[in-house]
């Protein structure tokens, strides 16, 4: 759009008013100033004095206009300050990025010209762009000479227009250090604006598809949002280390790490900021690992523990290995959700029934219906009688306040001289690594567990389902503090759930076919498996219980994984269900030994395989009911 | 001997793309006109041959099994330059097609951008060409006519580097350059007096000539009233 303008501007009736630049004794014909360029765009485009500065100003900066008395500096000034316009060939132009190879040739002839005299970060791009296409550097010099000595058959005063012009482009393109990159953002955008898109019926289904959906987007009042805003500012204000300073005090001011050694992952006892935040809302307790901790105890007394290590699993199925989604998922099936299963979580008939539909094509979220569903059932019903129970009155109590350091301003003050001061100075060392840190968080986790009893059912045990992240149909983050429009849970999980799942069902329908005559085989035969088979069962079930609380406790630092995820899974678990006879040994494993004889062996995903001891579970077949819909009932 | 007309052809492909891109540069710009289409259309086509001999060339000494390997290294060599030469000059041909459409020459609305170049590229081409002097015989709207050539010839082009990349198989990494970084400056260029850098040069020198001229006539002009004076005062006393 630029471009028609300075088209126009070169109209010799209507367009800029053009001088001629004195160079010694030659004469360049074509500049113009400032001024007049500001003129004409006031006048063309009846825009205002700011408007029009700003416009000349971005032509400048982009390279259709150079000026030439001081080419670095990429600005219109409306005074007399001479500028001309830049030859076609160097308009920016997203279809013709500039090139490594042509800037190469560019300084190899600057070389040339200047007997070897280049500014510094020409030297080093110089350098650089040697070693990056060393292979094209005979020609890169070759071509440098060859167009040095074709410029010389040109008129003097062209070579020297000609010379300013390819140094006001490369000026644009490869700007020197500390120069704004004007280009930066443009050239690289996703659509080219100059682009002739020829308009089918293909490009206005899919605009009409566009907006339909951006109609549909489901939008928030700002009135709404800002107060959500003003409110979550109000409440967290005192906890921000920023606005209101931090107890003892702020580590990266006094080098004093105690704060951050107070506010340890699973310290013994939490700061009292830490046990209030808590009771601000559920995310909160379920964000810190402490809170998920003081909650799982009150949680076990009330005998919904189950919840909150579903809840846990879902995360670390979300944000683990996706080479174990499948494994993980079947685990926490078993574990969670199967009719009959150890620690049975109580969903609804639907959404069960989703997630058993689900769970025939395994994928990361395949179990976020159920783990909504857990998690608003926590936030609602357990999280008020947490606030009340006596279990976290007590860790309040407990809690800890820290004194601020002695002497904080002065200390400070002494910083901001310069002085080495010996107040908050302490021996810094580092924190043990991330390593051994989730070892001690497994074993103590192991530990727990082993001393933990589980109140057992005949059929049902008490499972512990944790809470499942928020999940809303676009992909937001899972602890999001403020989901004023949080859906009920019921709902739309279903419409959501069903879009991944569709979406896996889509690239695998072909194989389902092949797969379905193989499944019902092997379920009515009884399990005469072997041993290796009950232990590999056996430890995979530790992996899902064990390792997913420990990995919970790291999911919140993980990126949500964007649901484009979904389909090469399905082409994997492809691949997976193949091997149909290592499943079917997964499910028909009959496990005999007593419940409290389980111990955790820990499974650190990092690669120590210290499968040290065997995991017998209690006996009961578990099926898998993914062909059998008539299981559902009782999961209901 | 094999290895000098190889290098021959490939100097001279390269120096007719040197003279293509100068070429290419003007286009849209004052020093636009019916001749310089007609000079690209030539250009053009001289760099098409020589391509081709040069593909020919070297595509025949790369198949023979018979080449020894430093010979074979250096063949590599001359082939990567060749690639290289041949891509850029396919990108220039596509901008010279699209800046022939932004600017056709004869309509009277569509103004030529005044980038301040008055003066023809008839020595480029000439240079190009290798001939002393160009002739022009074309046709009135030769810009207009001209791109439908300039479209076939990229994709000739095009499918001819295709081919290329299919046929020979020569990693384009492993071939090391002769040259340092800064080998240009050690060759024998004759900077003229005429140069653009010296012009540039002049430009500084001048502006500091003028002042320290006009500093020095006021100097010699005060010391030459100061003598005449001395001398009448002398004499009348």
């Amino acid at each position: 759009q630029i471009e028609p303008l300075m088209m126009e501007m070169q109209d010799p009736d209507t367009g800029v008013k053009t001088q001629t630049q004195r160079v010694m004794i030659t004469n360049i014909p074509h500049a113009v100033t400032g001024n007049d360029v500001m003129q004409w765009i006031l006048q063309r485009l009846q825009i205002t004095q700011e408007e029009a500065l700003h416009l000349g100003d971005l032509f400048v900066k982009y390279g259709y206009i150079y000026p030439l008395q001081e080419p670095k500096n990429l600005t219109l000034k409306t005074d007399s300050s001479l500028y001309r316009f830049q030859t076609p060939y160097f308009w920016p132009a997203q279809s013709w990025p500039a090139d490594d190879t042509d800037y190469a040739i560019y300084l190899a002839k600057k070389n040339i010209k200047r007997k070897g005299i280049l500014e510094e970060y020409e030297k080093e791009h110089y350098n650089m762009l040697n070693q990056k296409i060393n292979y094209k550097w005979d020609f890169v010099i070759m071509q440098a000479k060859e167009q040095y000595k074709a410029g010389k058959e040109r008129k003097k005063a062209d070579r020297y227009a000609l010379d300013c012009q390819e140094r006001a482009y490369w000026l644009v393109n490869r700007t020197p250090p500390g120069v704004l990159d004007v280009l930066e953002y443009g050239v690289d955008r996703v659509t080219d604006p100059n682009e002739n898109k020829k308009k089918t019926m293909d490009v206005y289904r899919r605009e009409i598809m566009y907006y339909q959906q951006s109609i549909m987007k489901s939008r928030v009042k700002s009135s709404v949002s800002l107060g959500g805003l003003v409110k979550y500012s109000e409440q967290f204000l005192s906890n921000d280390p920023l606005l209101s300073g931090c107890l003892p005090s702020n580590p990266w001011i006094t080098d004093d790490p105690e704060f951050w050694d107070l506010n340890a992952k699973l310290v013994e006892i939490p700061t009292r900021m830490r046990v209030e935040r808590w009771a601000f809302n559920f995310s909160e307790l379920i964000r810190d690992p402490k809170g998920r901790q003081n909650f799982q105890l009150f949680l076990k007394k009330e005998f919904s523990g189950e919840n909150l290590s579903f809840w846990e699993a879902c995360e670390d199925l979300k944000y683990g290995d996706q080479s174990k989604v499948k494994e993980k998922a079947e685990e926490i099936y078993k574990l969670f959700l199967a009719p009959g299963a150890r620690r049975w979580i109580n969903i609804d008939g639907t959404t069960m029934g989703i997630t058993v539909r689900g769970l025939k094509h395994p994928h990361r979220y395949v179990l976020d219906a159920a783990q909504t569903h857990i998690y608003m059932l926590m936030k609602k019903d357990s999280y008020g009688r947490y606030l009340k129970s006596p279990i976290y009155k007590e860790m309040l109590a407990k809690a800890v306040v820290p004194q601020e350091t002695v002497k904080k301003r002065q200390v400070k003050l002494n910083l901001i001289v310069g002085s080495g001061f010996p107040f908050g100075r302490r021996h810094l060392r580092s924190s043990p690594s991330p390593v051994i840190l989730r070892q001690q968080e497994e074993e103590a986790k192991a530990r727990e567990a082993a001393t933990t009893v589980d109140i057992t059912q005949p059929c049902h045990h008490a499972a512990q389902a944790p809470h499942p992240a928020v999940y809303t149909g676009t992909s937001t983050p899972p602890s999001t503090p403020a989901a004023p429009a949080c859906p009920p849970a019921a709902l739309p999980p279903s419409t959501a759930c069903p879009s991944p799942i569709t979406m896996a069902f889509g690239s695998t329908a072909g194989a389902e076919k092949e797969r379905e005559p193989q499944d019902p085989s092997p379920y009515p035969s009884s399990s005469g498996r072997s041993r290796v088979a009950a232990l590999s069962f056996g430890r995979f079930l530790k992996k899902g219980c064990w390792t997913s609380p420990a990995f919970a406790t790291l999911s919140p630092k993980c990126p949500a994984m964007p649901h484009g995820k979904v389909q090469p899974l399905g082409e994997r678990e492809q691949q997976l269900w193949t091997d149909t006879k290592a499943v079917s040994s997964f499910f028909q494993i009959k496990m005999d030994g007593p419940l409290e004889s389980r111990i955790c062996p820990i499974d650190s995903e990092k690669g120590e395989d210290n499968r040290h001891r065997a995991c017998k579970d209690s006996g009961k077949e578990v099926i898998c009911p993914w062909e059998n819909p008539v299981e559902e009932g009782r999961a209901g | 001997m094999v290895k000098e007309e190889c290098k021959a052809l490939l100097d001279a492909l390269n120096k007719v793309t040197a003279c293509y891109r100068h070429m290419v540069l003007t286009i849209g710009g004052t020093s636009d006109s019916q001749n310089l289409r007609e000079e690209l259309k030539k250009t053009r086509q001289k760099a098409q041959e020589l391509a081709v001999a040069n593909r020919n060339k070297l595509t025949t000494v790369l198949k023979d099994k018979s080449v020894s390997k430093e010979d074979k290294a250096e063949f590599e060599r001359l082939w990567v330059i060749f690639s290289t030469c041949l891509e850029i000059l396919e990108i220039d041909m596509r901008r010279a097609l699209e800046l022939g459409h932004e600017f056709p020459l004869n309509v009277p609305k569509k103004h030529l951008i005044q980038t301040g170049m008055s003066g023809g590229t008839s020595g480029v081409a000439a240079r190009a060409m290798s001939v002393q002097n160009m002739k022009y015989e074309a046709e009135r709207n030769i810009d207009v006519v001209d791109l439908k050539d300039l479209e076939n010839e990229i994709n000739q082009v095009g499918e001819m580097m295709y081919e290329m990349e299919m046929k020979v198989n020569v990693p384009q990494w492993t071939v090391e350059a002769k040259q340092d970084p800064g080998a240009e400056l050690k060759s024998t260029i004759s900077v003229g007096a005429s140069s653009i850098g010296m012009i540039s040069v002049e430009e500084n020198k001048s502006f500091c000539d003028i002042s320290k001229v006009l500093a020095g006539i006021i100097f010699s002009a005060v010391l030459i009233i100061a003598i005449v004076l001395a001398v009448c005062v002398v004499k009348l006393s």
